[in-house]
């Protein structure tokens, strides 16, 4: 309640500052307009940005003539122009202009910034660099390409946009912890593939290369994946190993380098966006009304030789729906779900300063509402609810003209609802619960159920009380730069300090209420399940700190044409997660440069890199890395005979890098402990419970970081100027000292063998992003498409000797899957009973038929072969849009291809489910069942005979792999800038307004289920439906 | 100059950073070998803890297998449970290889492995002796005792895995780690046997002995009788036709003796006879006391359970709503029809006046001790297995295949409505076997049966409710020839140790199982027309054993593979 009050007064305080603000940078905005005298035949006029502020030195031209005239640092021009002619006003990352001269008035332009933006430097780890010196293969977004994507997390907006970033959504909807840490816990759900990090993004894999990917955000490395997309100035991609080397032990992972927009000279530029959506399941599959239900179960009961449960009065019943209590029919989702949920968003960002002083200011209102019907007679919220308030401020001061300091405050609340039973829970049953299992309400009002279905599942859904999620974070970043041009030329030194505290907390206030079995011959009410009154139990989750110091020296410097550069740097990075210990990650590097004219570039860098999770005395390593690169557009043969070409960079690198993942490998693996905490016997006749003593998993005293050696070759290109841009990267990557257990593990030992540094995988593949951007009159458009294509293979697993080759990992493709494969059903009894089959297992007309690859007459595990995922993966994506005089469209196009999955779910495929005693089998079953093999369909069926629980046909085989290929429409925007002149007059800088949308459209390989998030997905097996989002909003800029 | 000197402060500061005094380095939970035998640790708590665990990993025999009893794959019983994917099923009809044998008796690999259990035995073996345990016993340090028990368990893990497999790699004290080479060979049936017995002849002066000490808190720790009692059995089974005589592969000295002996008839005969002459055991004068009362002087060994239902919810009988059970047990005809009369006269006897319209009247009480059948008084009601009667109602639930369900470990419900707790401790040995160990071994030494091995049965009878008859015979015919006595021993061993993991491995090292699991297991229906009950058996399983390989396990599949010194067993 109270933070509903809260979310009132946060909006109500938002609208309240714009009207406090509203009379000043617009109006300020006409006291400045030019009271010149003008000279006649010369056409004047200013030139301003999307946020009403001048431009200077756009260029103004004549369309078809010589003249130029650059605007002042007013925006002001002058221009000899004739009535009639039209003007060009063109500034780098605008959208050109074209006006037709009307008479003397004088103009006021307004250019647009365009969507895709490519500005002269670049964010590395730690740092700038310009574009052009760049040697890594570096993609980078900006906020434009951002903030049309309406989601929780700013995340959601990269499928499609980076070259080499693979995605994929597993869930629609966060999942907050909701109990205490507990030290297993601590490392199946907090700790990242590197190092110990909770993570607010449990939605969306990132993968770069195959690796996944480190998030640091304005230098420093902390997984948050909810930053309002407007406060962010670029997101980019580091995928090779120069760019990331100053990671040190983990700099085998890509990076994904977010950096906040920081504060620019000038009056208050102070933008407010509104926006509201709805949301939309997607994917969920149609659940079997209970007459077909009862018959298919009765079919079931059949082929597996039992009798039946439904007579032909029960499917009449069913089907006409004459009995609602004793033969109930209830489509649960359609009941407990709602078909469209809210989404709300505001924003406000502030951005000003002077030359000694530069600010900004973002405040952030998120609010997304779940999938789950509530009860108006219920006071409180029991759908899932995510709320957020995030507040970022940037303040530079430039103390004095050697030394700068920059301090960055990050705060975000975030607090959550979800329904008492735990929404996957819910969800879990909801997808699990046939149609016919009970009636929703009894006649007499009560819960209805069953001795198997004891916890009615509106009762779960919208009467069992709520759990609460609270998430702080604040977050503090000191940069220092001093100048020690004066002592050295060149030489700067740098000090960074971060303080970063997150804590988790959830309130569970859950209840249950009782079950009535109904049974109309007697019109009796058993009661079934129990009471549990309303609990009000509180855990803190985590409670984390972060702290990180990094101080370098840096050296910038040129001699003529040789151009020096070089770093020296330390840093420290300390996590301490609950109560965990603390961890420690240091690196010392050093990293030189030099190019000569911009031409010719050399690069390398070592970096003494450790984590203390390490055994001591092998906590340290060696990383390091080069890149060479050649500028070819600068050459004369270049400039002589290809004019159209603007620029032509050749960059290589190459390093040896690490991934120091010991954690996720268990606890201190590096030495043997004990623990007190298992194997417990009872003592005497008493049976006082004797406390057990146990070695914990086999220690493994030589265990190392995996380490990679990376290669990457790469080319950037310019053409027609600057219109066509392509970049390509070639990579090849050797991960090797991969952690695994050893294949030649022998039971003698007694005891699990612990990971060690064997296996040898091989990535690569090559990436290609091409961009056409031009325009014609005032019509600015532009297309970008990139494509990745990846593919990997085990070079070394350590498996034990396997008798056949193609039961055999290596050489296979990272992420093969294995299985039968399908010859397709038997038809009849005879060819069952001639055909090989799994053991202690009599096939029967309608079983898979299984391929015996080994000709033994059975199947087993040496007829298991790869049978997917063998295939180099593709994925790609295109951005189209346009400009026309402040209309914009822009429209995401993403993909994948040479994907495949498996759905072999027995909730989608038959019924699942065990019942009471071990031989009832409950579950619902959905349309696809439809499609079973029956000796009518024997031909045209798409699934084996139903059964209740049957391993033959359940097994892993190609018969279960679909195409995993998808092309979504990912995200589309109209937007309209309304004129200038309309905007002044209400006193307003700028006011668009737009209509967008995520996963508008999707072609899929497979049909019934979202390609992405799925029944039975390994990675989620009853996930929150992937979410369909139209949204419309207002931004205004003051 | 003076700015510089700011700057190089500065720079200290942050190489300060790791100059920082250090977070604690590691976890005070997790602690290393010298906490749990500590060396300063007069009260020895954690090594004892540690032997806590190690006797936590001595199996509970209780529905253990796919949640049936072991002996629901011999001829005694089949699973209720529906499918030929059953644990117990697949072993009973034959259907697993060397690569999937059920998880639950695949004790080599996987997580029911003995191999870790013995590891835990080395460690404790080796490391006790620094624990400086200040508590006496026969005034020496209890550490003696301890190491004696871990000992003693480490030779029962050790028969576990031979009564198996055969011969297996003896891996004496030593506790390996990741970089020693562990492709070790198998050692000879004849050295296991010899290791097992050694180890129980060495360490049975060191242990407590029976009556224990303190019952309130030392109850279920191995004793010297357990020690002699396991001696006993490892060589009963040794002498045994498998392993003795009956070789599979009859010059491979890994599946059993290459020669027959019987001298080793003669040695298990005194192991036998050694834990008679102890006096500290004797039979309980109530059959269902033994497994129900803790501490009684029959039980020589036992894995600790708890006080509860868990036995009579699994394997009780289904359709009382009050006493909630799931049936998992179905006794077979067979078994059923093993009990004699009360005059202990069996029921193919002309005289034993059986009465097949009344099958289960005035027969031989341990059949209602160990089986539920129709009729049978249970919960305050008799139990109804007829067709359609309320424990057997076909109505798509789990119940008996067979009309029986098993009794035995379950509480004296006759005369309650509802379960209650009960001790439901594990017995591993009682002195009735070693009564028919001695019976077997001593009868197989002579041509015809001596008064002793009668005496054995007389004294296991008698307690049984059997009637001593006007000869005092207990219906047992006078001057047995050896084989006739053998007829009689197995089957008493049948009757007497049903369910108790016996069963089982006897009929495969008498050598019969090719036989007898080669025939179809049966049940009764039972159709009820007035007070009129009409029997017929029907077949209800059937059963398959391939001989000679099935005598033995197959060593899994991939531990042959990976170990080049690894002999597989003859056939897999």
């Amino acid at each position: 309640m109270a933070y509903c009050y809260s979310k009132k007064c946060f909006t109500g305080f938002i609208i309240l500052m714009l009207f406090l603000v509203q009379t000043s940078a617009a109006f300020a905005q006409d006291t400045t307009a030019h009271a010149v005298v003008k000279t006649p035949g010369m056409v004047t006029g200013t030139v301003i940005d999307q946020d009403a502020r001048p431009l200077s030195g756009a260029k103004v031209s004549i369309k078809h003539g010589a003249l130029t005239v650059i605007t002042d640092a007013k925006g002001y021009f002058e221009i000899k122009a004739t009535t009639g002619s039209t003007l060009v006003f063109t500034y780098p990352f605008h959208n050109v202009g074209e006006v037709k001269v009307k008479d003397d008035r004088e103009l006021t332009v307004r250019l647009l910034d365009t969507y895709l933006q490519s500005p002269q430097t670049t964010d590395i780890l730690y740092g700038t660099v310009k574009q052009a010196n760049s040697l890594g293969a570096v993609s980078t977004i900006y906020t434009n390409q951002l903030t049309t994507t309406p989601a929780s997390l700013y995340v959601y907006a990269l499928p499609g946009q980076l070259p080499g970033l693979y995605t994929q959504q597993t869930s629609g909807f966060t999942s907050a912890q909701t109990s205490n840490q507990t030290v297993s816990g601590l490392f199946t759900n907090v700790v990242n593939s590197h190092n110990i990090q909770p993570n607010d993004n449990n939605e969306i894999i990132l993968k770069s290369r195959g690796q996944n990917v480190i998030t640091v955000i304005d230098g420093v490395q902390r997984e948050i994946s909810s930053i309002d997309p407007e406060s962010i100035e670029s997101v980019s991609v580091l995928k090779d190993a120069l760019s990331n080397i100053l990671l040190g032990i983990n700099s085998s992972n890509g990076i994904l380098l977010v950096t906040t927009k920081k504060g620019k000279v000038g009056a208050p530029r102070i933008s407010f966006t509104a926006q509201t959506g709805v949301q939309q399941s997607l994917g969920l599959p149609t659940p079997l009304p209970a007459y077909q239900y009862a018959y298919l179960y009765n079919e079931a009961l059949q082929n597996d030789g039992k009798p039946t449960i439904y007579s032909p009065a029960d499917f009449a019943a069913y089907r006409d729906h004459s009995d609602p209590f004793g033969h109930p029919d209830v489509n649960w989702s359609k009941t407990l779900l709602r078909e469209y949920s809210p989404m709300t968003s505001y924003r406000l960002n502030i951005n000003g300063g002077t030359e000694t002083a530069r600010y900004t200011v973002s405040l952030n209102s998120f609010d997304q509402g779940g999938i789950f019907q509530t009860a108006n007679s219920i006071p409180y919220n029991t759908n899932n609810d995510l709320s957020r308030y995030i507040i970022n401020s940037n303040l530079s001061v430039d103390v004095t003209k050697k030394f700068k300091v920059d301090l960055q405050l990050f705060g975000r609340i975030q607090n959550g609802t979800e329904p008492g039973g735990g929404y996957a829970s819910i969800l879990n049953s909801i997808y699990s619960t046939p149609n016919n299992a009970y009636p929703v309400y009894n006649p007499n009002g009560t819960f209805g159920g069953t001795a198997f279905y004891t916890n009615n599942l509106l009762s779960q859904t919208e009467y069992s009380g709520y759990i609460q999620t609270n998430s702080h974070d604040v977050l503090a970043n000191l940069d220092l730069n001093y100048d020690l041009g004066s002592f050295v030329k060149g030489l700067a030194f740098k000090a960074k300090g971060n303080l970063s505290i997150e804590s988790q907390t959830a309130v569970t206030r859950n209840l249950q209420n009782q079950a009535y079995i109904y049974t109309p011959k007697d019109s009796s009410y058993a009661a079934v399940g129990t009471t549990i009154p309303e609990s009000n139990e509180f855990h803190t989750v985590t409670s984390t700190r972060y702290s990180y110091g990094q101080g370098a020296l840096s050296y910038e410097r040129s001699f003529g044409k040789n151009n020096v550069s070089a770093l020296l740097m330390a840093d420290i990075r300390q996590a301490s997660l609950t109560y965990d210990l603390g961890t420690s990650l240091t690196n010392r590097a050093f990293k030189a440069g030099y190019n000569y004219d911009e031409k010719y570039f050399i690069e390398g860098a070592v970096n003494n890199s450790g984590y203390n999770r390490y055994p001591p005395g092998h906590q340290y390593g060696w990383f390091y890395a080069g890149g060479i690169g050649w500028q070819m557009g600068k050459e004369d043969f270049i400039k002589n005979n290809f004019g159209w070409i603007d620029s032509w960079k050749w960059r290589a690198t190459y390093g040896k890098t690490g991934n120091g993942n010991i954690d996720n490998y268990g606890y201190f693996g590096y030495t043997q402990t004990y623990s007190g905490t298992y194997g417990q016997y009872p003592q005497g006749t008493d049976r006082s419970i004797g406390m057990g003593y146990q070695a914990d998993p086999l220690a493994n005293p030589n265990i190392s970081w995996e380490n990679a050696h990376k290669f990457n070759i790469g080319a950037d290109i310019s053409m027609l100027n600057e219109h066509l841009k392509v970049t390509a990267d070639y990579y090849h990557d050797k991960y090797y000292d991969l952690l695994q257990s050893r294949g030649n593990s022998i039971a003698l030992l007694g005891t699990n063998y612990p990971a060690e540094n064997l296996g040898i995988n091989m990535y690569k593949g090559f990436e290609l992003s091409v961009t056409y951007s031009n325009h014609v009159n005032n019509f600015n458009y532009f297309i970008t498409g990139n494509m990745s294509i990846q593919s990997s293979k085990v070079l070394f697993s350590d498996e034990e000797p396997l008798p056949y080759p193609w039961v055999k990992r290596t050489g296979q493709p990272v992420g093969t899957l294995f299985g039968y494969t399908t010859l397709g059903f038997f038809q009849t009894q005879q060819e069952a009973n001639a055909g090989p089959t799994t053991v202690a297992y009599t096939a029967k007309p309608g079983d898979l038929k299984y391929k015996d690859l080994n000709s033994d007459g059975v199947i087993d595990q040496f007829d298991m072969s790869p049978i997917a995922g063998t295939k180099p993966l593709i994925f790609f994506g295109t951005t189209v849009g346009f400009n026309y005089k402040g209309f914009s469209l822009t429209a995401i196009i993403q993909g994948v291809t040479n994907r495949q999955i498996s759905i072999n779910d027995n909730q989608y495929n038959g019924f699942a489910g065990i019942g009471q005693f071990g031989n009832l089998y409950t579950g619902q079953g959905y349309d696809a069942l439809n499609s079973r093999w029956t000796p009518e369909t024997a031909n045209t069926a798409l699934l084996p005979r139903l059964s209740l629980g049957n391993s033959n046909n359940t097994a892993p085989s190609s018969f279960y792999i679909h195409s995993g290929n998808y092309l979504r429409l990912k995200n589309a925007e109209l937007g309209y800038t309304l004129p200038y002149l309309v905007s002044k007059k209400l006193r307003l800088s700028s006011i668009r307004v737009f209509v967008n949308g995520e996963n508008l459209a999707t072609l899929s390989g497979f049909k019934g289920l979202d390609p992405e998030v799925y029944f039975g997905n390994p990675l989620n097996y009853n996930p929150y439906p992937i979410q369909r989002v139209v949204n419309a909003g207002v931004s205004v800029k003051l | 100059m003076k700015n510089y000197k700011n700057i190089i402060g500065l720079i200290l500061l942050v190489l300060a950073f790791n100059a920082c005094k250090k977070y604690e380095q590691f976890p005070v939970d997790k602690v290393p070998i010298n906490i749990v035998f500590d060396k300063y640790d007069s009260l020895g708590t954690n090594a004892h803890s540690y032997l806590n665990t190690i006797y936590s990993m001595v199996r509970n025999g209780r529905n253990v297998v796919g949640g049936d009893y072991l002996d629901a794959a011999s001829d005694d019983a089949v699973s209720s449970a529906a499918g030929s994917s059953n644990p117990v099923t697949i072993i009973s009809t034959g259907s697993y290889n060397s690569l999937n044998l059920p998880g639950d008796e695949n004790v080599w690999s996987g997580t029911k492995s003995y191999w870790a259990g013995i590891r835990m035995c080395n460690e404790f073996v080796s490391n006790i002796d620094i624990v400086p345990v200040q508590q006496t016993y026969n005034g020496v340090s209890m550490k003696f005792a301890w190491k004696a028990e871990a000992r003693f368990l480490r030779a029962m893990f050790y028969f576990e895995l031979v009564k198996r497999y055969g011969g297996v790699p003896l891996l004496g004290d030593k506790v390996y780690t990741l970089s020693d080479n562990i492709a070790l060979p198998r050692n000879t049936f004849e050295d296991c046997i010899k290791y097992i017995v050694s180890e129980c002849d060495a360490i049975k002066s060191s242990m407590l002995t029976s009556p224990i000490i303190s019952p309130n808190a030392y109850y279920g720790r191995a004793t010297q009788g357990a020690a002699m009692a396991l001696k006993s059995r490892a060589l009963l089974y040794a002498a045994s036709p498998l392993f003795n005589g009956g070789n599979i592969d009859a010059s491979n000295p890994l599946t059993g003796y290459t020669n027959n002996s019987v001298d080793r008839w003669k040695q298990a005969a005194a192991a036998a006879k050694d834990v008679m002459s102890l006096g500290a055991y004797q039979l309980d004068n109530s059959y269902t006391d033994v497994f129900l009362t803790q501490n009684n002087a029959e039980v020589i060994f036992i894995r600790q359970g708890d006080n509860g239902t868990a036995v009579d919810g699994a394997n009780g009988p289904v359709g009382f709503p009050g006493a909630n059970a799931a049936g998992r047990t179905s006794p077979t005809q067979e078994l059923a029809e093993a009990y004699p009369m009360n005059n202990g006269l069996p029921i193919t006897d002309p005289a034993s006046g059986y009465n097949p319209d009344q099958p289960y009247l005035n027969r031989d009480p341990r059949l209602s001790y160990n089986l539920l059948y129709n009729g049978a008084p249970w919960l305050n009601t008799t139990l109804a297995t007829y067709e359609g009667g309320q424990s057997k109602p076909n109505n798509n639930q789990q119940q008996t295949l067979t009309s029986y369900y098993a009794r035995k470990f379950m509480g004296d419900f006759q005369f309650t409505s509802a379960y209650s707790a009960h001790s439901e401790d594990w017995v591993i040995f009682r002195y009735a076997e070693i009564l028919l160990n001695y019976a077997e071994a001593e009868n197989e030494t002579t041509t015809t049966a001596q008064a002793d091995v009668y005496d054995a049965l007389f004294k296991l009878r008698s307690r049984a409710g059997i009637a001593q008859g006007g000869d005092g015979m207990y219906g047992l015919k006078p001057g047995m020839t050896q084989a006739e006595m053998r007829t009689v021993i197995q089957n008493e061993r049948r009757i007497e140790l049903a369910f108790e993991e016996s069963r089982y491995f006897d009929i495969r090292r008498w050598k019969i199982a090719e036989t007898i699991m080669n025939q179809p297991r049966k049940g009764e229906t039972i159709f009820q027309s007035g007070p009129v009950f009409t029997y017929n058996t029907i077949n209800v399983l059937t059963t398959k054993f391939v001989a000679p390989k099935m005598y033995l396990y197959p060593i899994p599949y991939d531990e042959v593979l990976k170990n080049p010194n690894m002999k597989q067993n003859p056939g897999w």
